[in-house]
C-alpha cells in the first residue's frame, strides 16, 4: 500500500482530471475536487489507526530512486512530527474546498489550483528527501500566486506578487542550504534521515550558516518578526478559503522545517541561535498581539493574530524541551482548526456586509445568533480558554520554554492579556450593544457555511476537552527527538 | 628513390597546378590545372602508401576514387563551361565579374 | 457517595448542555427546571459528603484517577511523558466550599426561576449559570492545579458571560470585557506561578505539591515568586487591590447573577486557592505579608467607597470586595481557619443581600437608593431577612458574620496589631455602612412616590430562598463553631508564635463599637439626610475621592490608553518601517540593483557584443577594398598566399 504517495497525489490525479474538463461543467468540477480531497483525507484518516503510536520513526516509508546520478530520490514518510501535519492538511483542504463551492467565476481553474496546492503542501510534511522536499515547497507557491492573484481583493496582484517574490527569496536561501549539507555530508546524500544522524562531524561554523541559510527561508514562511509583513497583506487580499489554508497549513511548513531540520539536523545552530529565537518568539507574541489591537480590519486582525500564535510555536520550539515541541505541534493543529474557522467566518460576514470594519457593525448577537455563537466560541478558543483547543498548546509552550526562559517567558504573558484584549473588544463591538440599524436584515448562517464551519467548531471543543489522542501522536516521536542538545 | 624525390616531384606539379589556375585566362586552362593539381595529391597518396604502408592497398585505391571523380569533375565543368559560352560567347575569365563589390 | 465526588462538577455540566442545546429559546422554556434538578443532587451529594469528610480525619481521595492528556516533559535531563491527571481530592475547605457553592447555587436558581421568567434568553441564562456551577465545582473538587486553573477560567467565563447577558443594552458588554480583562490580567500572575510550580515540582498534584513541600525542596524564594503569583491571580478574581475595579461594574449583570458569582462564589475562588495552596505560603513569610496587607488595604479602601456609595448593588460590591479582603488579611495573618470560616459565612449573608436587593430592584425597577425609601412596609419578608443579613455582616454578636469575623481579628492581632487596626477600622464602617443601605432602602420617607407605590414583595419562589438563607445567616457561624467543627474541617498545621496576646476586652470593645456604629448611621441615615448633606459640603474632596474610587478606573483607563498608543504605533511601526523601510525598500534596492545591471547590460555587455559584430564588419569592408575587379582567381590567390603562410608559419615551428 503506498498510503503516502496516494494520499499526496490523488489531488493530483483529481487536478488533472479537472483539467480535462469541459470549461463550463461548473458543478461537475465542483464535485471532482470535493471528492479528491475527501479520498485523501479518508486516507489520511485510516492513516489515524494504522499509525503505531510507540514507533518514534518514520512510519509508511515509500522509497524510488528519482535521479539516480545526482543521489536524489522520491522517499516519503510519516513520524508522529509530520503525521499530525498531513492530517490537519487533508482535513483544512478539504474544508476549505467546501468553503470555496460560494466562488463564481474561473471555477475550474480555482479547484485545479487548489488541488495542486494540496498535494504540494502534503508533499512538504511527507517528503523525506531534502530535494523532494524543496520541490513541494516550490510547488506550494505558483498555485498561492494564482490563487490571491485571480480570486482575491482590490489589491490582488499586488499581494500575490509581494507573497510570492517574499517567500522566494527566502527559500532561495534554503536552497543553499541543502546544497551546503549535501556536499558536506560524506557520501554526498539529500536523504533526511541520513543527514540527521550525520551532523556529528560538521563544525559549529558550518552548523550556525546552514542554519541561517535555513532559517531565512522558514521563517519568511512561519512567519517569524521582522518577516512577517507579507502575511496581513496577503490575507486581506486573498479569497476567505485561500486565507483558511494559509493560516492554517502554509504557515505550519514553516514551524515544521524549523523542527525538523534546523533543530534535527543542525543542532549546533540551533543551539547557537536560540537565544535570539526566543526574543523572536517573544516579539512575534507581544508586538504581533499589538499590532492586532490596532486593527479595525477584522481579516487584518485575525492575520495579526496568526502572528502572535505562531509565536508561541516559536516560544515552544524556543525552549528547546520536549514539552515545549508537544506544545508547538499542539499548538500548530489548533491553530490551524481555529483561525480557519475565524476567516471562514469573517469571510462570511464580509459575503454579507462586504464590509470588516469593526466599528461599522454592532448588536449582531441578536440578529443572527448561530454566526454569533460560533465566532464567540472560536475567539475564545483562539485566546486560549480552556475546554477549547488553543488551551493546551499555548500553555504547553509556555511550560516548554519557562524552564530556560523564565523572564521572556513572563514578558509573553502579556501577549496572552493583548490577545485577549482585542478579541474582547472585537466581540463587544461586533457582536453586542444595540444593534446597528443597517445591519437588521443580515441573514444567519447558510447550509454551506455550516458544513465548513462546523466540523471545525466541534474539533475545536474535542481537542480542547480531550486532546490526548491528538497528543499521543507525537509524544514518543518528540520524546526521541530531544536530547540532541546538550 | 625516396619518398623526399616523390613528394618533391607532387609539390612542383602541384604548384605548377596553382600557377596556372591563378593565372590562366581561358577556363578551359584552368579546368586543366585542376587536373594536374588532383594528380600531385594522386602522387602524394601513392607515395605515402607505398613508403609507409607497403602491406596495404588503401592509397592507390583512393588514387582510383580520384581519377574518377576528377573524371566526373571535368565532365560537369565542361558542360558548365559549354553552357557558359553559350550565354556569354566567350571563356575568359576576366570577362567574369559578377562578385565585384 | 465520596466515590462519586467526580460526579459533582459533571452533572451540573451535562444539565448545562441539556438546556443549551435542547428545545427552542422560549421565555417560558421548562428546561430550567434540568439545571434546578441537578443542583438539588449535587447539593445532596455534597452534604453527604461533608459528613464524611467532618466525620473522618484525614483529605480523601476518591477515585478514579483518569488521565486528560499526557505530554513529553523532562525530569533531570530524561525525557518522559507526563500524564496530567484528572483527579478529586476532598478535604475540609472543599466539602465546605461544596456545601456553600451547591447550596447558593440552588438557592439562586430557584430564585432566578421568578426573577428572570419572561426574559427572552430564559434558557440561556439558566445553562449559563448551570455551566458556572460546573466550572466552580470543578475549581473546588479538582486535586490538580491544572485543572483548577483551567476551571478557574472557565469561571472567568461564564462570569462573562453573565455579566453581558443583558448585552444590547450598553452597559453590560463593557462591565463583561472589564471583567474578564482585570481577573486575566490577574491571571497572567497565577499563569506563570503554574509553570514555576510544575518546573519546581514536576507535578500539579495539589497533594504532591504539598508533599514535596513538606519535604522541605521547596527554595523559599521560589515559593514566595508562586505565591505571589497566585496572589496576583486570587487579587484578580477576589478582587483584591488594586484588581477590584470591575467588580463594582459586574452589577450590570442579573442580580441572582451578582449573588452568586459577584458575591457568595466565584469571587470566592480567588481566597480559596490561597487557601488551598496555604501549605506553599507558608513556606514564605514574604508572600504571606503581602497576602495580609493586600487585604488589609483592600478591605479598609472598599469599605470606605461602600460609605458613598448611591447604587444597592454597588454598595454590596464593595461591601463584598471589603470582606474578601478581611478573608485574605486573615490567611496572609496565618488564620487559614478564620479566612475560610469567613468565606463560609459571607458566602451566605451576602448571597441574601444580594438577592434581597434584587427583589427591591425587582419592585421598583431601579438600583439608586436615593429613589427607595420606606418599602420596609411594602416589602416586609426582604426587609426583614436583609436586615438580618446587615446585622450578621455587621458583626452583630451570636450571628454567624460575629464569630467569623472576631477569629479574624483575634488572628491578626496576634500576627500584627497594625493589620488589626485597619482591619477594625474596616469592620466599623462595615456596619456603619450596611445599615446606612438598610435605612436608606427600606426606613424613613417615600422618597419616589411612583416608584413607592408601585412596589410589591416578590413572590414566593423569591422569598423562600431569602428566608432560608436568614436562617442560614443566622446560624452557620455558631453550628461550625460549636465542637469546634470548623477547626477540624480546616485544620491549621501550621506552628506560628503568637506575636501578641489577644485580650478579650479588645474583642468585646470592637463588637460594642460595631453595634455603636449601626446607631449611629441611624443618626445619619434613619431620617432625613440634612446631616449628611452638612457634612458633605465640609468634606467634598474626600467625598470625590471615595465616589471616583480613589481614580483607580482612572488609572487602569490611562493604561488601556497606554496600551491602545501602544498598539498604534506598533502598527505604525509595522506598516511604515519595517513593510515599507524594511520590506519594500529591499524591493527598491533590488529594483535600483536591477536598473543598474540594465544598465551595465546596455553599456558593457551588449557593446561588447555589438563592438564584435562591428569589427567583422569593419574589418570585411576594409578586406572588401584590396579586392578590384571581382575576379574569383583574385580570391584564389589570397586563399592560396595565405594557405602557404599559414603553412609555413607551421611547417617552421
Amino acid at each position: 500500500m503506498h498510503m503516502l504517495t496516494l494520499i499526496t497525489f490523488i489531488p493530483v490525479l483529481g487536478a488533472l482530471i479537472i483539467l480535462a474538463w469541459p470549461k463550463d461543467k461548473d458543478d461537475a468540477v465542483r464535485v471532482i475536487g470535493l471528492l479528491t480531497a475527501f479520498i485523501s483525507f479518508a486516507l489520511s484518516v485510516a492513516l489515524f489507526f494504522l499509525f503505531d503510536r510507540k514507533d518514534p520513526t518514520m512510519q509508511f516509508k515509500e522509497f524510488a530512486s528519482w535521479i539516480p546520478s545526482m543521489g536524489i530520490n522520491y522517499a516519503l514518510g510519516v513520524d508522529g512530527l509530520s503525521y499530525p501535519l498531513v492530517l490537519l492538511t487533508t482535513f483544512m483542504s478539504l474544508i476549505s474546498l467546501i468553503g470555496s463551492l460560494g466562488i463564481k467565476v474561473r471555477v475550474k481553474e480555482y479547484f485545479f489550483w487548489f488541488l495542486i496546492l494540496e498535494a504540494g503542501m502534503i508533499g512538504v510534511f511527507a517528503a523525506l528527501d531534502l530535494v523532494l522536499f524543496y520541490v513541494f515547497w516550490e510547488l506550494t507557491l505558483v498555485p498561492m500566486y494564482f490563487l490571491i492573484g485571480i480570486w482575491g481583493g482590490p489589491k490582488k496582484e499586488f499581494a500575490a506578487i509581494k507573497f510570492f517574490l517574499y517567500t522566494l527569496t527566502g527559500s532561495v536561501f534554503m536552497l543553499l542550504g541543502i546544497l551546503a549539507v549535501y556536499f558536506q555530508s560524506n557520501p554526498h546524500t539529500f536523504d533526511i534521515l541520513t543527514l540527521m544522524k550525520a551532523h556529528a562531524g560538521w563544525s559549529e561554523r558550518f552548523q550556525i550558516l546552514v542554519f541561517i541559510a535555513f532559517y531565512l527561508g522558514l521563517a519568511v514562511k512561519i512567519p517569524a518578526f521582522p518577516f512577517h509583513t507579507w502575511l496581513p497583506l496577503a490575507h486581506v487580499e486573498a479569497p476567505t478559503a485561500v486565507s483558511v489554508i494559509l493560516a492554517a497549513v502554509l504557515l505550519k511548513m514553516g514551524v515544521y522545517g524549523l523542527m525538523r531540520f534546523c533543530y534535527g539536523m543542525l543542532p549546533l545552530g540551533f543551539a547557537w541561535f536560540l537565544p535570539i529565537l526566543i526574543v523572536i518568539a517573544v516579539i512575534n507574541i507581544v508586538y504581533g498581539a499589538l499590532c492586532a489591537m490596532a486593527q479595525t480590519d477584522m481579516k487584518k486582525m485575525v492575520a495579526y493574530s496568526s502572528v502572535n500564535h505562531m509565536g508561541y510555536c516559536l516560544l515552544g520550539i524556543a525552549g528547546a524541551t520536549v514539552t515545549g515541541f508537544s506544545g508547538a505541534v499542539f499548538q500548530m493543529i489548533t491553530h490551524g482548526i481555529i483561525t480557519g474557522a475565524l476567516f471562514l467566518l469573517v469571510g462570511v460576514i464580509y459575503d454579507r456586509a462586504h464590509t470588516r470594519d469593526i466599528s461599522a457593525f454592532g448588536g449582531l448577537a441578536l440578529k443572527i445568533p448561530l454566526y454569533s455563537a460560533l465566532m464567540f466560541l472560536t475567539c475564545f478558543a483562539s485566546l486560549g480558554l480552556p475546554g477549547l483547543a488553543g488551551f493546551v498548546g499555548e500553555f504547553l509552550c509556555f511550560l516548554g520554554a519557562f524552564q530556560m526562559w523564565k523572564w521572556h517567558s513572563a514578558v509573553a504573558v502579556l501577549g496572552i492579556l493583548a490577545t485577549a484584549a482585542f478579541f474582547l473588544r472585537m466581540m463587544e463591538k461586533v457582536f453586542m450593544g444595540p444593534l446597528n440599524t443597517k445591519w437588521s436584515d443580515l441573514e444567519d448562517l447558510t447550509a454551506r457555511e455550516l458544513w465548513s464551519i462546523v466540523p471545525l467548531a466541534v474539533l475545536t471543543v474535542a481537542l480542547g476537552v480531550y486532546p490526548k489522542p491528538a497528543l499521543d501522536l507525537m509524544n514518543t516521536t518528540l520524546v526521541s527527538m530531544v536530547g540532541l542538545l546538550k | 628513390m625516396t619518398l623526399a624525390h616523390y613528394l618533391t616531384v607532387s609539390a612542383l606539379l602541384f604548384l605548377i597546378g596553382i600557377f596556372g589556375a591563378l593565372t590562366r585566362r581561358n577556363i578551359i586552362g584552368i579546368l586543366m590545372s585542376i587536373e594536374l593539381m588532383f594528380n600531385a595529391a594522386n602522387i602524394n597518396l601513392v607515395a605515402f602508401n607505398h613508403f609507409l604502408h607497403p602491406g596495404s592497398v588503401a592509397g592507390q585505391a583512393f588514387v582510383l576514387f580520384t581519377i574518377t571523380i576528377a573524371a566526373a569533375e571535368v565532365v560537369v565543368g565542361l558542360a558548365l563551361v559549354l553552357a557558359i559560352y553559350r550565354n556569354t560567347d566567350t571563356t575568359y575569365v576576366e570577362e567574369f565579374n559578377l562578385l565585384k563589390g | 457517595m465520596l466515590d462519586y465526588a467526580f460526579l459533582i462538577p459533571l452533572i451540573p455540566l451535562a444539565a448545562s448542555l441539556i438546556i443549551l442545546l435542547g428545545g427552542k429559546e422560549d421565555p417560558h422554556s421548562p428546561l430550567p427546571y434540568v439545571g434546578v434538578a441537578a443542583m438539588a443532587w449535587c447539593l445532596v451529594q455534597s452534604l453527604f459528603i461533608f459528613w464524611d469528610v467532618a466525620t473522618a480525619t484525614a483529605p480523601l481521595l476518591p477515585a478514579p484517577d483518569w488521565t486528560w492528556f499526557s505530554f513529553g516533559a523532562t525530569a533531570a535531563g530524561k525525557p518522559y511523558i507526563y500524564d496530567m491527571p484528572l483527579n478529586v481530592l476532598i478535604d475540609g475547605p472543599a466539602a465546605l466550599m461544596l456545601v456553600v457553592v451547591t447550596l447558593v447555587s440552588l438557592l439562586v436558581q430557584v430564585y432566578s426561576l421568578a426573577y428572570m421568567h419572561g426574559d427572552a434568553r430564559f434558557k440561556r441564562y439558566f445553562a449559563f449559570l448551570s455551566f458556572f456551577t460546573a466550572s466552580m465545582l470543578g475549581l473546588v473538587v479538582s486535586n490538580n492545579l491544572f485543572v483548577t486553573f483551567a476551571c478557574w477560567e472557565l469561571v472567568g467565563v461564564s462570569s462573562y458571560l453573565l455579566i453581558g447577558f443583558w448585552f444590547e443594552k450598553q452597559g453590560p458588554p463593557y462591565a463583561a470585557k472589564k471583567a474578564f480583562m482585570t481577573t486575566k490580567l490577574g491571571d497572567c500572575g497565577l499563569y506563570l506561578a503554574l509553570l514555576m510550580v510544575f518546573i519546581q515540582v514536576g507535578s500539579f498534584q495539589f497533594t504532591q505539591i504539598r508533599e514535596f513541600v513538606a519535604l522541605g525542596y521547596m527554595p523559599p524564594l521560589i515559593a514566595t515568586v508562586i505565591g505571589l503569583g497566585i496572589l496576583f491571580g486570587a487579587a484578580g478574581k477576589s478582587a483584591q487591590f488594586p484588581l477590584f475595579i470591575w467588580l463594582p461594574d459586574a452589577m450590570e449583570g442579573p442580580t441572582p447573577v451578582s449573588a452568586l458569582i459577584h458575591a457568595a462564589t466565584m469571587v470566592a475562588a480567588g481566597v480559596y486557592l490561597v487557601g488551598r495552596m496555604y501549605f506553599l505560603f507558608a513556606v514564605s513569610p514574604t508572600a504571606m505579608e503581602f497576602v495580609a496587607w493586600a487585604g488589609a488595604i483592600t478591605a479598609f479602601m472598599a469599605a470606605t467607597m461602600a460609605m458613598v456609595s448611591y447604587d444597592i448593588k454597588r454598595v454590596l460590591a464593595f461591601s463584598t470586595v471589603s470582606q474578601l479582603g478581611f478573608m485574605m488579611c486573615a490567611l496572609g495573618a496565618y488564620g487559614y481557619t478564620a479566612g475560610l470560616f469567613h468565606l463560609t459565612t459571607h458566602a451566605f449573608f451576602k448571597a441574601l443581600l444580594f438577592l434581597g436587593a434584587g427583589s427591591v430592584i425587582h419592585a421598583v425597577h431601579t438600583n439608586d437608593m436615593r429613589q427607595m425609601g420606606g418599602l420596609s412596609k411594602k416589602m416586609p419578608v426582604t426587609f426583614v431577612t436583609m436586615f438580618i443579613a446587615s446585622l450578621s455582616i455587621g458583626g452583630f454578636p451570636l450571628l454567624s458574620g460575629w464569630w467569623s469575623k472576631e477569629m479574624i481579628l483575634e488572628k491578626v492581632f496576634e500576627h500584627d496589631p497594625r493589620l488589626f487596626y485597619v482591619l477594625t477600622a474596616s469592620a466599623l464602617m462595615t456596619a456603619f455602612y450596611m445599615f446606612r443601605m438598610i435605612f436608606l432602602t427600606f426606613t424613613g420617607n417615600d422618597r419616589d412616590h411612583e416608584k413607592h407605590h408601585h412596589a410589591h414583595e416578590s413572590p414566593l419562589m423569591m422569598t423562600a430562598p431569602l428566608v432560608l438563607l436568614a436562617f442560614l445567616s443566622v446560624f452557620t457561624g455558631w453550628l461550625l463553631h460549636r465542637h469546634d467543627l470548623i477547626g477540624r474541617l480546616l485544620p491549621f498545621e501550621l506552628a506560628e508564635h503568637a506575636g501578641h496576646h489577644f485580650p478579650h476586652w479588645l474583642g468585646y470593645a470592637v463588637t460594642g463599637l460595631a453595634c455603636g456604629s449601626m446607631v449611629l448611621s441611624w443618626f445619619f441615615y434613619g431620617g432625613d439626610l440634612s446631616a449628611v448633606t452638612a457634612l458633605k459640603e465640609k468634606l467634598l474632596p474626600l467625598f470625590n475621592l471615595l465616589e471616583r474610587r480613589y481614580f483607580l478606573d482612572e488609572f487602569f483607563l490611562w493604561l488601556v490608553d497606554l496600551c491602545d498608543r501602544a498598539a498604534k504605533l506598533a502598527f505604525w511601526f509595522d506598516a511604515h518601517v519595517i513593510d515599507q523601510v524594511f520590506i519594500d525598500g529591499w524591493g527598491l534596492v533590488m529594483k535600483i540593483f536591477a536598473e543598474l545591471s540594465n544598465l551595465f547590460d546596455a553599456l558593457f555587455v551588449d557593446k561588447t557584443v555589438d563592438g564584435f559584430g562591428g569589427l567583422t564588419m569593419d574589418v570585411g569592408v576594409g578586406l572588401r577594398s584590396l579586392v578590384t575587379n571581382g575576379q574569383i582567381q583574385e580570391y584564389l590567390m589570397y586563399i592560396a598566399v595565405a594557405v602557404s603562410l599559414f603553412a609555413t608559419l607551421i611547417l617552421s615551428r
